[in-house]
C-alpha cells in the first residue's frame, strides 16, 4: 500500500442537509492512491451522499475536498469526470439498444468537437478499454443481449475511457453469480494493481472482505471508523453499522407433525434443476442455498406455476398436485415472497392497502360482491400492526417505505391467506440490519404456529438465524443437505461456508467438509493466496 | 461469421419485423399480381411513389420521435399549418418560388417543433399530451389567424403545380404516358439524411441513448434538452417539407386535410419495429411500414376490394405480426425468466 505517498483523495468535515434531515453531520475521509476502500453502513447511513458529494452530484454545505493534492470543487459532475472521478451506479446507466461499442465510447463522443460518429474511432476506443480489462466481447452486440455481468464489465470500460482515476462501484456484485464475482473481483485487483482507485459500496462484505484493503462504516451520516478487513468479523461490522449488538435469534422447530406439507420428489426443469427432492413439515424452515445461478430461483418459481417443471412430481399433504399457474399454487395454499420486491412483489404507486389486500380481493367483497372500502381498511389495518410496519397510515404509497417496511408489506398481504407453505426467495435483500431482525422474528412466529417455510438466500449468517434444515444447491443440483442435527453443530456456518463457496469439492467427496470460512470461489481463478499475492 | 451482405452494408442483422414485413409484402404483392393483370405495371408503382411521398416523409419525422422515446401525434397539423402558411406568404408576397416556399414551411414547422420540445423539457409533461394539445393549439390558432379557405389549382403557386407534375423520367406505355415523380429523389433524400443523423452523427446517438435511459444519459452529461429540440424541430421541419409535398400532389390546397392521419402513421411507424418504450427503431422497417400500408390503401382495388378493408388488413396485419414478435420475445423472457416489463 501506498501509506507514505499523499492520499488521492482526501474529504474533511463534509456536511450536508436536505431539507432539515442531515444526510452527514462531518465526514472525513481518505482514499489512498491503488488502493480499494469499501464504504459500508446501513441504507440512509450516508456512503450514498458521500459518492454523489464526491463525484459532484451534491455541492456539500460545508468541508473541503482535495484531489490528487489540490483543493476542488465542483459545480457540476463533469467536474468531477474531468478530474478522474468515475461512478457505476447499480442499474449500470447503460443504453440498452446501443452496441457495446458505442455504449463503452459514448463518453468519449459527447467530448469529441467533431458532430460526427467516427466509428473506427469509437471502435478502437472500445477495443483499447476491453483489453484493459481482459474481456472479449462483440463490439457490434447490443447492450441488451448481453449478460448481467458483462454489462458490468461494459460499464467499467466506459468509466476507464475516461482515464479514471477514482471509480466508485455500488454495489457491483448484487446481479452477478459466483463465477461472475471471481471474474469482477480480478478485474478490480488488476485495475488496482495499476494505480487505480477503488471504492466499493456494498452490502455483500465476505466478497468485499476478500478485495478491500481498508471498509469504511458510515452510521447516521457520520463516519464510525476504518478498519482493515482483518479487524472485523460480520458480527462486529454489524455492530458498528447499527450502533447496537445485534444477535439474531436462532430458530428451532418446535412443532411435533412429522406429516410433510409439501413433497417434491425428483423435480427437474431441463437447463434449471435436477433431480431435486425434499419434504417440508409444518414448522420447518428449510433453508435453499447456493451462490446465484445455482437453481434455487428456478426451484421455487416452478413451485409457483411460473416455470414449468419437465419432470417429477409435487404433492401437498400426501396428495399429487399440478401446479401450472400462480392460481393453483394459491389454491394449494402456497405463497411467493418473490426476489425482486420492486417489479415482482409491489405495486410501488399504490397505497398499504391496496398492496396489502391485493392477495385478498375476495375476503374484502361487501354484500352485493363489489370491493368494500371497509373491510379494505380493516385488512390493511390488521397487516401493517401485526407485520409492525413503521408507518401506520395505510394512505401511503408503499414507494414512499423503506425496504424493509416494503417487504413486511408484501409478507403481510400473504398472511390472512393462511398459506400453508410460504416460499421467501431471498427475503431481506437490499434491507437494513434493524429491520432484518424483526423480518426474521416475523418469519419465525409464522413457522412456530405450523407454517412450512422454504427460504432462500445466499447469506450464510441468515440460513444460520433462520432455518433448522438447509440444501444447498450447486449447477441446478441439491450438493448438501444439513439435517437438525447438522445445523444444531457449533461448526454449521464454517461447514455451511465451506460447501457453498467449493462445492465441486463437494460433489467430489461427498463428506470430508472442510471447515474454514474463505475458501475460494470454484473455477473462478481466483483465491484468498492469488488475492494475497496481488495485495 | 458470415456476414450477408445487409449486415456488411448496415452492420447490423434485418430485425424479425422487418423480415416479417418483407415477407408479407412480397407475397401480397405476388397474390395481387396473379389475381390482376393490370397491377404489376410501372403505371401502378409510379402511381404508389407518388400518392405515398408525403406518407414517407411523415413517418421517418415520427421514427426519430419513437426513437426519443417520445410519440408524436402533432404532426399533420404542424405539415398544414406550416404548409397552408408558406402558401398564404407566398401570395401575399408574390414571390412564386418552390425553394422559398418549401423553406418557409420548413422553417414554420421546425419552429412548431420547438414549442413541443420547449413545452416537453420545461413542463415534464408526457410527450403524448403535450402533442395532442398543441396539434389543436397549431390547428386552431392557422384556422384565426389565418382562415380556413381553400384553393383550387388557379390558386395554387404555379412552382408548386410544377413540382406536383414534373416527372424525373416519362414512359411510353401502350400510348399512354407514365412517369416517375421527382418527389422520389426528395423522399430518398430525407431517408439518407435521417439515416445519416440517426447512425453518423453524435447527436443522432444521443437520441438512441435518450430514449433507452434518459437517467443515464443525463447522468453522463447528455443535454436533454438539446436532444429534444432535434427530436421535435426534426420532425417539425420534416412535417412542413411533407404538407408542401402533398399539397403540391394535389394541386389543391384544403386546410382541413391530413388531420386524423396521425395514427394510421404511426401504425405504419410501429409496424415497422419502433417501440413506444423508446430507443428501438429502424428506417428500413418504417419504410416497410409504410409501403405496406400505401400497397393496401391502393392496391384493394386490384383485388374488386373496397379501399375500406384497408383499415381492416392493416390493422389485422399490425396485430398479427406484433403478437407474434411480442409473444416470441414472451416466451424468450420467460424461457430466460425475466419477468420484468420489456
Amino acid at each position: 500500500m501506498t501509506s507514505s505517498a499523499s492520499p488521492l483523495l482526501k474529504a474533511r468535515d463534509l456536511h450536508i442537509s436536505f431539507g432539515g434531515i442531515r444526510a452527514l453531520r462531518g465526514v472525513d475521509l481518505e482514499i489512498g492512491r491503488g488502493e480499494i476502500r469499501c464504504l459500508a453502513g446501513e441504507n440512509g447511513s450516508g456512503k450514498s451522499t458521500f459518492t454523489k458529494i464526491v463525484s459532484g452530484v451534491y455541492s456539500p454545505d460545508s468541508g473541503e475536498i482535495e484531489f490528487d493534492g489540490e483543493p476542488v470543487t465542483w459545480h457540476h459532475p463533469k467536474d468531477a469526470v474531468a478530474a478522474g472521478i468515475q461512478v457505476i451506479y447499480q442499474d449500470l446507466s447503460l443504453f440498452e439498444h446501443l452496441t457495446v461499442g458505442e455504449n463503452i465510447a459514448i463518453n468519449h463522443m459527447l467530448q469529441d468537437r467533431t458532430p460526427f460518429v467516427n466509428r473506427r474511432r469509437m471502435r478502437r476506443i472500445a477495443r483499447e478499454q476491453l483489453e484493459r480489462v481482459g474481456v472479449e466481447l462483440d463490439l457490434d452486440a447490443p447492450v441488451s443481449s448481453l449478460s448481467m455481468a458483462n454489462r458490468q464489465i461494459v460499464a467499467i470500460c466506459r468509466a476507464l475511457s475516461m482515464d479514471a482515476r477514482l471509480l466508485f462501484m455500488d454495489e457491483p456484485t448484487t446481479a452477478l453469480t459466483g463465477r461472475e464475482v471471481g471474474r469482477l473481483l480480478n478485474i478490480v485487483l488488476e485495475l488496482k494493481r495499476r494505480g487505480l482507485s477503488i471504492v466499493f459500496i456494498s452490502h455483500k462484505l465476505d466478497e468485499v472482505f476478500r478485495v478491500a484493503d481498508s471498509i469504511s462504516v458510515f452510521r447516521d451520516g457520520l463516519k464510525v471508523g476504518d478498519f482493515t478487513a482483518a479487524e472485523l468479523d460480520e458480527n462486529a461490522l454489524a455492530t458498528h453499522m447499527t450502533g447496537r449488538e445485534v444477535r439474531y435469534e436462532r430458530y428451532h422447530r418446535e412443532q411435533e407433525s412429522a406429516e410433510p406439507v409439501l413433497t417434491v420428489e425428483n423435480l427437474s426443469r431441463t437447463g434449471h434443476f435436477e433431480d431435486v427432492s425434499f419434504a417440508l413439515r409444518p414448522g420447518d424452515i428449510v433453508g435453499l442455498t447456493g451462490l446465484l445461478g445455482s437453481g434455487r430461483t428456478e426451484i421455487a418459481l416452478s413451485l409457483f406455476g411460473l416455470n414449468k417443471p419437465t419432470g417429477g412430481a409435487i404433492s401437498i399433504a400426501g396428495a399429487p398436485v399440478k401446479i401450472t399457474a400462480p392460481w393453483d399454487a394459491m389454491k394449494h395454499g402456497i405463497a411467493l415472497l418473490p426476489e425482486d420486491r420492486q417489479t415482482q412483489g409491489l405495486f410501488g404507486k399504490q397505497s398499504i392497502a391496496v398492496n396489502a389486500s391485493a392477495t385478498m380481493l375476495d375476503r374484502i367483497l361487501s354484500k352485493v360482491r363489489t370491493l368494500s372500502r371497509r373491510k379494505e381498511v380493516e385488512l390493511a389495518d390488521r397487516v401493517v400492526s401485526e407485520m409492525h410496519v413503521n408507518n401506520k397510515r395505510i394512505e401511503t404509497a408503499v414507494s414512499n417505505l423503506s425496504g424493509g417496511n416494503q417487504q413486511k408489506v408484501v409478507i403481510g398481504k400473504w398472511l390472512f391467506r393462511n398459506p400453508r407453505v410460504f416460499i421467501l426467495d431471498s427475503p431481506t435483500v437490499g434491507i437494513d440490519i434493524g429491520s432484518k431482525a424483526e423480518i426474521y422474528e416475523q418469519i419465525h412466529r409464522l413457522a412456530r404456529e405450523g407454517m412450512a417455510v422454504l427460504f432462500i438466500s445466499d447469506e450464510a449468517e441468515e440460513i444460520v438465524a433462520n432455518c433448522n434444515r438447509v440444501l444447498v444447491m450447486h449447477e441446478g443440483h441439491v450438493v448438501q443437505t444439513f439435517e437438525e442435527d447438522d445445523v444444531a453443530k457449533d461448526t454449521f456456518k464454517d461447514d455451511l461456508i465451506a460447501v457453498i463457496s467449493d462445492p465441486e469439492a463437494e460433489e467430489a467427496s461427498a463428506q470430508a467438509v472442510p471447515v474454514g470460512a474463505g475458501a475460494g470461489l470454484p473455477a473462478a481463478g481466483i483465491t484468498d493466496a492469488g488475492i494475497e499475492a496481488q495485495k | 461469421m458470415k456476414r450477408t451482405p445487409f449486415q456488411m452494408a448496415f452492420h447490423r442483422r434485418m430485425t424479425a419485423m422487418e423480415k416479417t414485413l418483407l415477407a408479407i409484402i412480397v407475397l401480397y404483392v405476388g397474390f395481387v399480381a396473379l389475381r390482376s393483370a393490370t397491377f404489376l405495371s410501372a403505371a401502378t408503382f409510379f402511381d404508389l411513389a407518388r400518392s405515398g411521398a408525403a406518407i414517407t416523409i411523415l413517418a421517418l419525422g415520427v421514427l426519430i420521435v419513437f426513437v426519443s422515446g417520445g410519440i408524436d401525434v402533432s404532426f399533420p397539423a404542424v405539415a398544414i399549418v406550416s404548409g397552408y402558411s408558406a402558401v398564404l406568404i407566398s401570395r401575399a408576397l408574390g414571390v412564386d418560388n418552390l425553394m422559398f416556399i418549401t423553406l418557409s414551411a420548413i422553417t414554420i414547422g421546425a419552429l412548431l417543433g420547438s414549442v413541443n420540445a420547449l413545452l416537453i423539457h420545461f413542463y415534464r409533461l408526457p410527450t403524448l399530451i403535450v402533442t395532442l394539445g398543441t396539434a389543436s393549439v397549431f390547428h386552431g390558432a392557422m384556422a384565426i389567424l389565418l382562415g380556413m379557405k381553400t384553393y383550387t389549382r388557379a390558386d395554387v403557386p404555379k412552382s408548386m403545380l410544377d413540382f406536383g407534375g414534373a416527372r424525373l423520367f416519362t414512359l411510353d406505355i401502350n400510348g399512354s404516358q407514365v412517369g416517375l415523380t421527382v418527389f422520389v429523389p426528395v423522399v430518398v433524400a430525407v431517408g439518407v439524411l435521417t439515416w445519416f443523423l440517426l447512425y453518423r452523427t453524435r447527436i443522432g446517438r444521443s437520441v438512441y441513448a435518450m430514449g433507452s435511459n434518459e437517467e443515464s444519459a443525463s447522468r453522463i452529461g447528455m443535454g436533454l434538452l438539446k436532444t429534444r429540440l432535434f427530436v421535435y424541430m426534426y420532425v417539425g421541419g420534416l412535417s412542413g417539407l411533407a404538407g408542401i409535398v402533398y399539397f403540391s400532389n394535389l394541386a389543391y390546397i384544403n386546410p382541413a386535410a391530413l388531420i386524423g392521419t396521425e395514427l394510421a402513421v404511426i401504425a405504419a411507424v410501429v409496424i415497422g419495429g419502433a417501440k413506444l418504450t423508446g430507443g428501438e427503431g429502424t428506417i428500413l422497417g418504417t419504410l416497410l411500414g409504410v409501403v405496406l400500408w400505401q400497397l393496401f390503401q391502393n392496391t384493394l382495388i386490384h383485388l374488386g376490394l373496397d379501399s375500406s378493408f384497408n383499415d381492416l388488413f392493416f390493422g389485422g396485419v399490425l396485430i398479427l405480426i406484433l403478437g407474434f414478435i411480442y409473444y416470441r420475445q414472451r416466451q424468450a423472457n420467460k424461457r430466460a425468466l425475466v419477468f420484468a416489463a420489456s
